[in-house]
């Protein structure tokens, strides 16, 4: 009989005791395999989400993050083509986000208005239809939420507008527009209702109907990754009254603002961590103090220390990676269920994601696993090896 | 007598503390062994017996004096190497069987071999072998949980001869049985001396006493043969 199967039967002799601390242990392992994937995973899901159309810098006016405020820059044509005449950029697009209105029957619904320039755009993705063409002043394009709040499919013409007057509550400016498609806007968050329609059109309804070239940022698609950090560089020299980001730069701004978050997720790993050695730990050693009679024995007929060590430290090697597979499964389900609670928070994209399985975390979290399981057998292995055979064999006796 | 020394103890003691007090459970024993002998060393509960066979069998450690396997000092091994002639030169038989609960009866006299690094072949063999020596083949897969009281010593026996011991040491081997079932074991013993196993029981069985070559008696931590 192999060592392992020897410990496995050992462990089915204790049928309920096992499975209640391999139970105690997919649970912790479930939770240390969610932290992991907290700690490292917001971080993740943030730098995917920015490149999700492979733009990897965003300029936007002095002092803000992208989005972070209603602040515009200025002459965004002008620099949109600078832009666009570097050798070093693929492409660059400007994206206006503003405030507006569709009619709906007999009322008005509040909704979010992005301008955006077809021929590179980084923040949406088609779902139906076709995509505006950058001469389409009669064009738009709707987010699933608007589709529904209008009444509105694709080829349908919808009401938009601007700005109210507030002495009339009159609209300052209002267009009718064909739905060319259906899009889901990558940074939205759930249910946001959103639409689309080329910069022209955008920037004329936001500032009722005056000549506007205004934009909240600019996006950069740079040919060489490996040239972004010195692109990024370059345009902050050519740009100095607008703040240049590449991903690195927000996702470090995001840690920054995370930071708390992270705290969190390391302190509840560690108490995760600290219950499955205790649980291993206790086992072990309450399965050890019963078996002292079999373990004088197995001295006495000459079996060694190390050999006695080796099956203590099985046993808790087996109890360990059951408990860890079954909480690795608890810990994606959990996960899974958790993001979707977390991500219908308002304010956040949908496609945020707080718990990204990663094969990193799998392996961070069955590593760290295995070694404290290793390290709680340590106990029990020391009280085995220490059990005096001829004192333990006469107590056994009376 | 009939072969050459195996076993040397020269004036035996051992004391064990209690309240403060040392209680002196063997006062001074010498006794050597031949191969080839059955040795039953008899006396009333408490006379020393069975501290006096932890201290030939290695696994406990005379307060005064010492012992001699093969012509080994045991008092001149480390752990580990003490250990090693446990396993290899001697045989242990106990009152309470001390199997391995979650292993079949073949894994139970396989285990002394898996640990000498017996190969699994060869040691399988053996251990079939020997459960068909104290008469067990047919329950070889049977853990020993499911064997009856006479079945779990008899495989206790075949695990102590597993790795052909020099010297086979057996403290109260028939006490938990039944008359019927310890006379079955006292026939296996019989058996095995005559194949030329040497022996030394610890026994209060004056049957098993009578068919041993050799009693020696045992009274408050002393021998008077």
């Amino acid at each position: 009989m192999s060592g392992l199967n020897w410990a496995v039967q050992n462990l089915i002799r204790q049928r309920l005791r096992t499975l209640l601390a391999v139970s105690g242990i997919a649970i912790s392992a479930a939770m240390l395999l969610d932290m992991v994937m907290l700690s490292g995973g917001i971080e993740k899901s943030f730098a995917e989400l920015l490149l999700a159309k492979g733009y990897q810098i965003r300029l936007t006016p002095k002092g803000t993050l992208p989005f972070d405020t209603e602040a515009t820059l200025d002459r965004a044509g002008s620099v949109v083509g600078r832009l666009r005449r570097d050798t070093a950029i693929e492409s660059a697009g400007a994206v206006l986000g503003t405030s507006l209105y569709g009619r709906s029957r007999d009322s008005l619904v509040t909704l979010v208005g992005y301008g955006i320039q077809p021929e590179a755009q980084g923040i949406y993705q088609m779902q139906r239809g076709r995509d505006l063409t950058p001469d389409d002043t009669l064009g738009v394009l709707l987010s699933p939420a608007v589709a529904g709040l209008l009444g509105a499919g694709v080829g349908d013409t919808v009401s938009l507008v601007g700005r109210l007057d507030p002495q009339v509550a009159a609209a300052g400016v209002s267009r009718r527009l064909v739905v060319r498609g259906i899009v889901r806007w990558v940074y939205d968050y759930r249910g946001q209702p959103s639409v689309g329609t080329i910069l022209p059109v955008m920037q004329a309804l936001a500032s009722g109907g005056r000549p506007d070239d205004t934009a909240s940022l600019l996006l950069v698609k740079v040919r060489n990754d490996a040239a972004v950090p010195a692109v990024a560089d370059r345009l902050r020299k050519e740009f100095p009254r607008l703040e240049v980001y590449s991903v690195a730069d927000l996702v470090r701004f995001f840690k920054q603002r995370l930071v708390y978050f992270r705290q969190l997720s390391y302190i509840l790993a560690t108490m995760s961590l600290i219950v499955t050695v205790l649980l291993i730990t206790t086992l072990l050693t309450i399965t050890v103090n019963e078996r002292l009679g079999e373990i004088a024995t197995l001295r006495a007929i000459g079996i060694a220390r190390s050999t006695v060590v080796r099956q203590v430290f099985i046993e808790g090697t087996v109890l360990t990676v059951v408990g860890a597979a079954l909480g690795i499964v608890l810990g994606l389900a959990t996960a899974r269920y958790l993001d979707s609670i977390l991500t219908s928070f308002p304010g956040l994209p949908a496609a945020f994601s707080f718990f990204v399985p990663r094969q990193e975390s799998l392996v961070t979290a069955g590593l760290v696993l295995m070694v404290t399981g290793s390290l709680a057998g340590l106990y029990p292995a020391w009280l085995a090896t220490r059990a005096p055979i001829a004192a333990t064999l006469r107590s056994e006796a009376t | 007598m009939t072969g050459p020394i195996v076993l040397t103890g020269r004036n035996l003691r051992k004391d064990y503390p209690l309240n403060g007090a040392a209680v002196h459970a063997l006062r001074g024993v010498s006794l050597a062994v031949r191969s080839g002998e059955y040795v039953a060393i008899a006396g009333p509960s408490g006379s020393g017996k069975s501290t006096l066979l932890q201290l030939i069998g290695g696994i406990d450690v005379p307060t005064a004096g010492e012992v001699e396997i093969l012509g080994t000092r045991l008092d001149s091994l480390s752990d580990r190497e003490l250990t090693r002639l446990r396993l290899t030169r001697l045989g242990f038989i106990f009152q309470r069987f001390h199997l391995l609960p979650v292993l079949t009866a073949r894994e139970n006299v396989e285990l002394p071999m898996a640990e000498a690094g017996v190969p699994v072949k060869e040691r399988r063999a053996r251990a079939l072998e020997l459960l068909a020596y104290v008469g067990l083949e047919h329950r070889a897969g049977h853990r020993a949980t499911q064997l009856s009281g006479g079945e779990m010593q008899r495989v206790a026996i075949a695990r102590a001869l597993a790795n052909r011991p020099a010297l086979l040491l057996a403290d109260e081997p028939t006490g938990e049985l039944d008359a019927a079932t310890g006379g079955e074991i006292l026939e296996l013993f019989r058996r095995l001396n005559e194949d030329g196993t040497t022996l030394v029981v610890i026994t209060h069985d004056e049957r098993l006493a009578a068919q041993a070559g050799r009693v020696i008696h045992m009274i408050d931590g002393r021998i008077c043969e």
